[in-house]
């Protein structure tokens, strides 16, 4: 569904992603892992066709710039930038009428329900607390029923009740078939359900590792300070 | 005291190599320099004429209001937070630390002291004005920019203090404000008085700036009667003046300093709440509204349109929820008052145009910064418009629409007004409205192109420059072509000239429009650098 490949992008002399390649399957639960400066969110950006890049990504089979790729496309950003004059409720609104959504109203109370957000639907978005805004950006992004979903550091910032239910959402996107790819600090918030992890270093890949290729008493988290730390050691600084 | 000098010396040697290692800011300062070096050349083969020369008075006139804006930007921040004198970094590991907090304020004020510096270096550019206008050098203007340096130094100090007095004490705070009002009443009466005895507003204004009311008002009457009498070569005068204002102001520090050693609360509001802002910014939000602690009431709610349309109702249920006159705010009415007070001042003979062309010159030149005000442009630092399923020329038109509907409401009633005060016939208003509205066109259209043209991957500074000579490089053409047709019409010449101008405008505008073709996925989403880690 989510397919990069050979993707460069520098910012002046600096290559923050060094031809990566990567691919995300329906139904599969890709995890990016890196130390800060790794290039993930450049990476994350790139695929959702906010910066320019070398290289191809495609989702669904269609390249990323296209109206049929963002269709099928869900983003949440590192940060939950939201339209500070509009109120909670409009910012659905606004997804469902630019993305040309039908009936799309009962999703959208029952994501603000599930997110706690019902009683501040008239709250506009500048009122908002940062884990509020996230827990927005969330339903914005799951609003258009995307099939591959990115999501950059999404947990951060979000209380407790947030946390559990956007684990048990984006288990419910995987079951449903649906691509996802998360960008991550928080190892343990994903070692339960990952599919396949990029570990990334330096802006390239050290490591693609998938379930059934670590040892039974390995963690996801062993797996990535021999990666990163090895590294590190090794490194000349 | 050594840590707050390390600090002091590494942070600008820090800042020099980063210069150099910046190619484009590097860039940036170079042009600067050679700009000001530049118009001082210039200014020295300047000719000047006696008898076209202006009173020296309204330059001190001008320095007043100058300093007068200042003052009441820092009133107005002293009442709400305070001015900001320290980073949040000298918050988190300067304040903790066990150097002394009167030393610390000392850095703080030095530090502010280079952001008055900076404030005031617009002032440099003005030694040609100066000394066409007024015949005077660049020896002025280094006093000009001494005296301006000043007031805001001083006028930073007083902003901490008004908050250090008045915080959380509304009957403080109402004090402060009928002192500061008060302060310029005995000027305003004086104004009143000779506009009633000469019934002319420009001798009224001229006959006040000799005024000692406008001489003793606090630091804009300080500032400008200083600079004023250096310039006269009166040293004894300007001494005294400008010697109020330091003075005033290291008695305020002392005031501070030996009063309040615990200031620390007093100005952690003002640094937090600038640090927000930046943080908000860097994160898209480059308007106003989502730092703003307006109270807004939503009454209507929901968005219209359908697919990019959507855009489009998105910013009007925006912009009616901001403000109650929606697109057209006091922004719109200082534009269309500011435009008819010109008027009266330019005259209400007409003629053949030439006064309405002043008045176009002039609120072309403002335009060329207002237009990136509209909301079209700030949606390019979100997401949202480039993952919107629909197309780019599409979404870029209907995210657009809001500005153009207020620029072409702006302008008819700009000009209209106008036209009718300086009685100008209505083909030439209706000219200048055109012309007008299609530079805005023309503005929007430059303004994408230089995103798409540098990919935003550079400093901002830089891209403000490479669009302002974008717009002159891409305007003169029909600006020639205006001119030399125009001049051979006569009478009709203008309209002519006008009418080309436009002509040109939507030519170039639909150019750039074309060229900057695909901006949604060819170039970065770009991004403010408030140059604070955020």
């Amino acid at each position: 569904m989510i397919d990069v490949r050979e993707m460069t992008k520098n910012y002046g002399r600096l290559v923050a992603n060094d031809n990566i390649t990567l691919s995300v399957g329906g139904g599969e639960l890709a995890v990016l892992l890196g130390p800060n400066g790794a290039g993930k969110s450049t990476l994350i950006k790139s695929v959702c066709g906010l910066l320019r890049f070398r290289g191809s990504v495609t989702i669904g089979g269609h390249e990323n710039h296209t109206a049929e790729a963002k269709r099928l496309l869900g983003y949440v950003p590192e940060f939950p930038v939201l339209y500070p004059m509009l109120t909670v409720a409009e910012h659905l609104e606004f997804i469902a009428k630019a993305y040309r959504l039908e009936a799309w109203q009962d999703k959208a109370e029952q994501l603000l329900r599930r997110f706690e957000l019902d009683d501040k639907k008239m709250k506009l978005g500048k009122e908002l607390s940062k884990g509020m805004q996230q827990k927005v950006s969330v339903c914005c992004s799951l609003l258009p029923g995307p099939r591959a979903v990115i999501m950059d550091e999404p947990l951060v910032g979000l209380d407790p009740h947030g946390i559990r239910e956007l684990k048990t959402a984006i288990l419910e996107l995987r079951d449903s078939g649906c691509a996802l790819l998360i960008s991550t600090h928080m190892i343990e918030s994903v070692e339960e359900n990952w599919d396949v992890t990029y570990i990334m270093v330096k802006g390239r890949i050290e490591r693609v590792c998938r379930r059934a290729d670590i040892a039974a008493d390995q963690s996801l988290e062993d797996v990535y300070f021999a990666i990163t730390e090895g590294k590190s050691q090794g490194d000349p600084a | 005291m050594s840590s707050l000098v390390f600090l002091l010396v590494r942070s600008a040697k820090n800042s020099f190599l980063e210069l150099l290692r910046k190619p484009g800011k590097l860039i940036l300062w170079s042009l600067v320099l050679l700009g000001i070096g530049g118009i001082f050349v210039l200014s020295l083969f300047t000719g000047e004429s006696a008898e076209n020369l202006l009173d020296p008075a309204w330059l001190k006139g001008i320095l007043f209001l100058l300093v007068a804006f200042f003052m009441a930007a820092a009133i107005r921040k002293g009442l709400s937070n305070g001015d900001v004198i320290f980073e949040m970094s000298d918050v988190n590991l300067l304040f903790v630390s066990p150097v002394s907090s009167r030393l610390i304020l000392l850095y703080g004020i030095l530090r502010m002291a280079k952001m008055a510096f900076l404030a005031g270096f617009f002032i440099l550019f003005q030694s040609n004005s100066l000394r066409s206008g007024f015949g005077l050098g660049f020896d002025a203007v280094l006093l000009v920019l001494l005296g301006f340096i000043l007031a805001v130094s001083l006028l930073q100090i007083l902003s901490l203090l008004i908050y250090s007095l008045t915080n959380g004490n509304p009957a403080r705070k109402r004090s402060v404000r009928l002192l500061a009002t008060a302060i310029f009443l005995p000027l305003a009466a004086t104004i009143g008085v000779q506009f009633a005895k000469t019934g002319d507003p420009l001798l009224a204004l001229e006959n006040a700036l000799g005024s000692p009311f406008l001489t003793w008002t606090p630091v804009a009457g300080w500032a400008s009667e200083g600079v004023a009498a250096l310039i006269a070569g009166d040293a004894a005068g300007g001494l005294l003046f400008l010697g109020l204002l330091a003075l005033s102001g290291a008695l305020l520090i002392l005031y501070i300093a030996l009063s309040n050693p615990d200031y620390y609360e007093d100005v952690l509001v003002a640094t937090e709440t600038a640090f927000e802002k930046k943080r908000v910014i860097a994160e898209g939000q480059i308007g106003t509204e989502a730092s703003s602690s307006k109270k807004v009431k939503v009454v209507k709610t929901g968005i219209g349109g359908w697919g990019a349309k959507a855009i489009f109702y998105k910013h009007m249920r925006e912009s009616f929820r901001s403000q109650r006159l929606g697109l057209w705010g006091w922004p719109s009415l200082l534009l269309v008052a500011g435009a008819a007070v010109t008027s009266l001042f330019l005259g209400g003979k007409g003629g053949e145009g030439g006064k309405l062309l002043v008045l176009l010159q002039i609120l072309m030149w403002a335009q060329i910064f207002l237009i990136g005000t509209g909301r079209g442009l700030k949606e390019l630092y979100l997401h949202y418009i480039y993952l919107i399923p629909e197309s780019s020329f599409r979404k870029i038109v209907w995210s657009n629409l809001e500005i153009a509907f207020k620029v072409l409401v702006e302008t008819l009633a700009v000009f209209g007004v106008a036209g009718l005060i300086m009685k100008e016939p209505l083909l030439l208003i209706a000219a200048a409205i055109a012309a007008y509205t299609l530079f805005s066109f023309l503005l929007l259209g430059v303004n994408y192109l230089s995103l798409r043209w540098t990919g935003t991957n550079i400093s901002a500074g830089l891209l403000v420059f490479i669009y302002i000579f974008a717009v002159i490089l891409i305007l003169l053409p029909g600006l020639v072509a205006a001119v030399v047709i125009g001049s051979r019409f006569g009478d009709v010449g203008v309209v002519i000239g006008l009418g080309i101008l436009a002509l040109w405008e939507l030519i170039a505008a639909l150019v750039c429009f074309a060229l900057s073709r695909g901006i949604l996925h060819r170039c970065d989403m770009p991004s403010v650098k408030t140059g604070n880690q955020v």
